[in-house]
C-alpha cells in the first residue's frame, strides 16, 4: 500500500501533477487519483490517496462496476459504471471522486506509481501488500453529506495532528 | 482549441458589476506570450496614462502564461499589474504558491479588473461561473483569517486565493497580496490598488486540467529542466534555506546591508543567517505548484509560526535595522503576511528614519515620541502598527520613503534608498556593479528581478567568455562587460515571468535558456514560438514598459542610484572601496537596447 510521510510533505502536489499527467496527458487535480490537502495557516501539506481499506466501502456499488484487483488496488470498469456517485459518496476520505462522470481512484500504476517515482523528499512511499490495522470505520461515521474536499480536509487533520504535536514540543528545543 | 493557454481573458468591471468573457486570441499571445508581457501589453494598449492611481480608471490586472500549472517545474507564478500607488509608474509583482495554477484550470490566461465597488466585495472565479460577492464582514480581518473564511463561505478548502490586509484596506502605498496566505506580490502596492477598487481577494476554482500540445516532446523537455534542477551545485543549500542563504553570502562579499546600508558587514551574523534559522526553527520544508527545491521553510518559534521568510524580508528586519534577534524577525514575518504589508518597503522607512535619527536630522518630536535608534524592537512594533492604521506618525510612514523624507525634508531626500519611488533591495549595489545597473533601469523602480544578473557572482569566467567574449562578466567588482550581461539578463528574466515559472530557477540558477524557453513554448502550445519570434516579443515588451513609464513622467535623469551608492565607498571587507559607476553602464545600456542618449526607444 502506500504510505504517507507528513513531514517530509513540502505540498508541491508533483505527486498529483504526475499523476494526472501520465494516466490522461493532462494536468489538473479534478484527473488526478491522489490529492494532497493543503492547510497553509497549520503548515500542514497530506496527500490523500486511496488506502485500500479493509472495509472497501466504494466497492458497495450498486452496478457491481468496482473490484479489487490483484495488488489491492480498485479497478472500475468503464463499461458498468453509470456514474451514479455512490462510490464518492461511500468513501469516508474522499479517495474516489467522479470527473465528467468518470471515478478517479489510485490504480497503483501496475505497481510502480508514478507519484512516488516523482516525490523527491520521500514524503509517499509504496510497499507491495496492506497492513494489518487499515481501517477507515473511524472516518465512515459523520461523513455523510461531506463533500470529497471536506472528507479529505477532514482526514488530513486528523491525521497530521500527531505531527503538530511534535513540532511544538520542539520550540525552544 | 489552444494549447497550453487557459483559452479566456475575463474582465470584469466594479463599478457596474458586468462580467465580460472574452477568447484569448493567439496571434495576440505570439507577442504577448503571457504573465507578466501580457499585463505590460495590455497596459500599454488600454491604460490611460494621466489617473491617479487609486482612481477607478486605473486597471488591476492579474495574469498567467502559457506553461503556468503545467508539467513544468516551478510553473507556479502569476503577475499582478497596474499603476503603481507607490511609484506612479509601471508597478506589478508576481507571487507563486498554487493560485495560478488554478486562474488556468478555471480556464483564464488573464483577469481585467476596472471600476471600484462600492462597498467591500470579492471577487468567485469558478470555471465559467463569475460573480461579485460581498465582503463587508471580511473587512478589517487579517489575510489569513480572510483565506480561511472566503474557503469556509465556499464551502471548499480547494479553493486559491488572493486576499489582501488591513494595510491593503487602509490604503498603505505598499500593501501586499497573498497567495496561499505566504506567497506575497510583495512589491509597488498591488494591495493598495486591491483596496482602491474596494476588493478584500480573489478566490478561483478551476476543474480543467492543463493540456500542451505535444504532450511528449514536453514531457521528454520538463525531465530535461527536472535534472538540470536537481543536479546543480547550489541545489542543497537552496533546498536547505531557500534564498535566506544569502544572509552570509552577501556579507561574505562584504554588501550586506547593515544599518541601513552604512556597512555591509554585519557583526552577528551568525545570530540572524538563514544557517541559524533552518538549525533552529524550521520544521520542515514548505513548496510551491510543482517544484522539486522545496525551497521555502516553514517555522516555529515560542512566538509565532509561518512560513517562510525569504531572504529580503529577513534583512529587513535584522540587519538593515540593526536589529540581532532573529525571532524577532520571524514574528515581523508573521505579522507582516497577516497585515499585507511590504516587507522591503516597510523596512526602507524605517531604515531612514534610524539613520536620520542617528544622524540628528530628526529626533523624537518629528517622530511621534517614538525612538528610532538602531535595533530598537519596541519601537519597530509600533511603527509598524501606525502604519498598517495609518495612524498619527504610521499615515507619513505609509506613504513610502520617497515621499516620507519629501515631506520632513531638511537633508533627509539623501537617505531615502529608491529609484523611481521604489525601496532599495537588500544587496549593496557596490559591490554588485550590474545588479546597481539593474536598479537603475528596472522598470518598476529599485528591482533586482527585473534582471536577475546572478551571474556575476557565480566566478565562472571561462563560461562568461564563451557565451559573451568578456571575462569580467564574472567578476562582481568589474562594471566592464555589465551592460552586456543586464541587456542579455533582464530578457531572461521576463522569459520566465512570462512562462510563468520562478526565477530563482530559471535565472539564479540559469537553467532557463532561449532555445529551451522556445522549444517548451513550442510543444506546450504548438505555436510558432521561434526563438526568432520569441526574442522579437520579449524586446517589444521591454520597449512598451519604458515608453509607458516616460508617459508617466520618467526620464533619464532618473536612472540613477541614490547618492550613497554612487559616492560614498564602503569602508571594510571585500568590497571595500567601491562605489557604483552607474552612468556609464546605463549609457552603454541604451545602446545596448536601441535606445537613443535619452534612453527612449526608437
Amino acid at each position: 500500500m502506500i504510505r504517507i510521510n507528513p513531514e517530509k510533505c513540502t505540498g508541491c502536489i508533483r505527486c498529483e501533477v504526475s499523476c494526472s499527467f501520465f494516466h490522461t496527458g493532462r494536468v489538473g487535480r479534478s484527473r488526478a487519483r491522489v490529492k494532497v490537502v493543503k492547510i497553509e495557516e497549520l503548515g500542514i501539506d497530506y496527500p490523500v490517496i486511496c488506502r485500500q481499506c479493509e472495509e472497501r466501502y466504494c466497492a458497495r456499488c450498486p452496478e457491481s462496476a468496482i473490484e479489487i484487483g490483484g495488488q489491492g488496488q480498485m479497478i472500475i470498469s468503464p463499461t458498468l459504471c453509470t456514474a451514479c456517485g455512490t462510490c464518492e459518496a461511500l468513501c469516508p476520505i474522499g479517495a474516489i471522486e467522479l470527473y465528467e462522470d468518470i471515478p478517479y481512484v489510485c490504480d497503483l500504476c501496475g505497481g510502480e506509481p508514478r507519484c512516488v517515482q516523482q516525490c523527491n523528499m520521500g514524503a509517499i512511499e509504496y510497499t507491495p501488500g496492506t497492513e494489518e490495522s487499515n481501517s477507515l470505520k473511524a472516518y465512515k461515521k459523520r461523513s455523510q453529506g461531506l463533500t470529497p474536499e471536506e472528507k479529505r480536509l477532514r482526514y488530513a487533520l486528523d491525521m497530521t495532528q500527531s505531527l503538530r504535536d511534535e513540532w511544538k514540543a520542539m520550540i525552544g528545543g | 482549441m489552444l494549447y497550453g493557454y487557459g483559452g479566456h481573458i475575463i474582465r470584469i468591471d466594479l463599478t457596474s458589476g458586468k462580467i465580460v468573457r472574452e477568447r484569448t486570441d493567439p496571434q495576440y499571445m505570439l507577442k504577448a506570450i503571457g504573465g507578466r508581457g501580457l499585463n505590460s501589453l495590455r497596459l500599454y494598449e488600454e491604460l490611460k496614462r494621466d489617473i491617479d492611481p487609486l482612481s477607478p480608471e486605473n486597471m488591476l490586472l492579474v495574469a498567467v502564461g502559457p506553461l503556468t500549472g503545467s508539467l513544468l517545474s516551478s510553473s507556479a507564478y502569476m503577475t499582478i499589474s497596474g499603476k503603481s500607488p507607490l511609484t506612479g509608474i509601471l508597478g506589478d509583482s508576481a507571487a507563486g504558491g498554487f493560485f495560478g495554477p488554478e486562474l488556468k484550470q478555471a480556464g483564464y490566461d488573464q483577469v481585467v479588473i476596472t471600476g471600484k465597488a462600492d462597498k467591500p466585495c470579492y471577487l468567485v472565479i469558478a470555471d465559467d461561473h463569475a460573480e461579485i460577492r460581498e465582503a463587508s464582514h471580511f473587512w478589517g480581518r487579517d489575510i489569513w483569517a480572510t483565506t480561511t473564511g472566503v474557503r469556509m463561505e465556499l464551502r471548499n478548502n480547494a479553493f486559491q486565493i488572493a486576499a489582501i490586509g488591513p494595510a491593503g484596506e487602509n490604503l498603505v502605498k505598499f500593501a501586499t497580496v497573498a497567495c496561499n496566505n505566504a506567497r506575497m506580490c510583495g512589491r509597488t502596492g498591488m494591495g493598495c490598488l486591491f483596496g482602491s477598487k474596494n476588493l478584500k481577494a480573489v478566490a478561483v476554482r478551476g476543474t480543467t486540467p492543463v493540456a500542451v500540445a505535444g504532450p511528449l516532446t514536453y514531457l521528454d523537455l520538463c525531465r530535461e529542466l527536472d535534472r538540470r534542477i536537481i543536479e546543480h551545485p547550489e541545489w542543497d543549500r537552496r533546498h536547505a534555506m531557500g534564498s535566506t542563504l544569502l544572509v552570509k553570502a552577501l556579507n561574505g562579499v562584504g554588501i550586506l546591508p547593515t544599518n541601513h546600508f552604512q556597512k555591509g558587514i554585519c557583526e552577528y551574523v551568525d545570530k540572524i543567517s538563514g544557517e541559524t534559522l533552518a538549525e533552529k526553527y524550521k520544521v520542515k520544508n514548505k513548496s510551491c505548484f510543482n517544484c522539486n527545491v522545496h525551497c521555502s521553510r516553514y517555522y516555529i518559534t515560542d512566538q509565532a509560526e509561518a512560513e517562510g521568510p525569504e531572504y529580503e524580508t529577513l534583512c529587513s528586519y535584522t540587519s538593515r535595522i540593526g536589529v540581532d534577534d532573529l525571532r524577532f524577525a520571524l514574528r515581523m514575518n508573521a505579522f507582516l503576511n497577516r497585515m499585507g504589508m511590504d516587507s522591503l518597503s516597510s523596512g526602507e522607512t524605517i531604515g531612514w528614519a534610524m539613520e536620520c535619527f542617528e544622524k540628528g536630522i530628526l529626533n523624537r518630536d518629528d517622530m511621534g515620541g517614538l525612538d528610532f535608534t538602531w535595533g530598537n524592537k519596541e519601537t519597530v512594533e509600533k511603527v509598524l502598527n501606525l502604519i498598517i492604521r495609518r495612524e498619527g506618525i504610521g499615515d507619513a510612514f505609509a506613504e513610502g520613503t520617497r515621499s516620507l523624507a519629501r515631506r520632513f525634508g531638511r537633508g533627509t531626500e539623501k537617505y531615502a534608498f529608491h529609484v523611481k519611488g521604489l525601496d532599495m533591495i537588500c544587496g549593496d549595489p557596490r559591490g554588485i556593479k550590474a545588479f546597481g545597473l539593474t536598479y537603475a533601469i528596472a522598470s518598476r523602480g529599485a528591482d533586482h528581478l527585473r534582471a536577475e544578473p546572478f551571474f556575476e557572482l557565480t566566478e565562472r569566467y571561462d563560461e562568461a567568455e564563451r557565451r559573451w567574449g568578456i571575462r569580467d562578466i564574472a567578476n562582481r567588482l568589474s562594471n566592464n562587460g555589465k551592460a552586456v550581461l543586464v541587456e542579455h539578463t533582464e530578457r531572461q528574466a521576463l522569459i520566465t515571468d512570462c512562462m510563468t515559472m520562478c526565477k530563482n530557477i530559471g535565472l539564479s540558477m540559469d537553467l532557463m535558456d532561449f532555445e529551451f524557453a522556445s522549444r517548451l513554448l513550442s510543444a506546450g502550445t504548438g505555436l510558432d514560438f521561434s526563438q526568432d519570434r520569441v526574442d522579437r516579443s520579449l524586446r517589444g515588451i521591454i520597449d512598451a514598459d519604458r515608453k509607458m513609464n516616460i508617459d508617466f513622467g520618467i526620464d533619464s535623469s532618473m536612472d540613477t542610484l541614490p547618492y550613497r551608492f554612487t559616492q560614498e565607498p564602503l569602508d571594510e571587507g571585500p568590497s571595500k572601496g567601491e562605489v557604483v559607476p552607474v552612468a556609464d553602464m546605463v549609457r552603454d545600456y541604451y545602446k545596448l537596447r536601441g535606445w537613443d542618449e535619452q534612453g527612449r526607444p526608437r
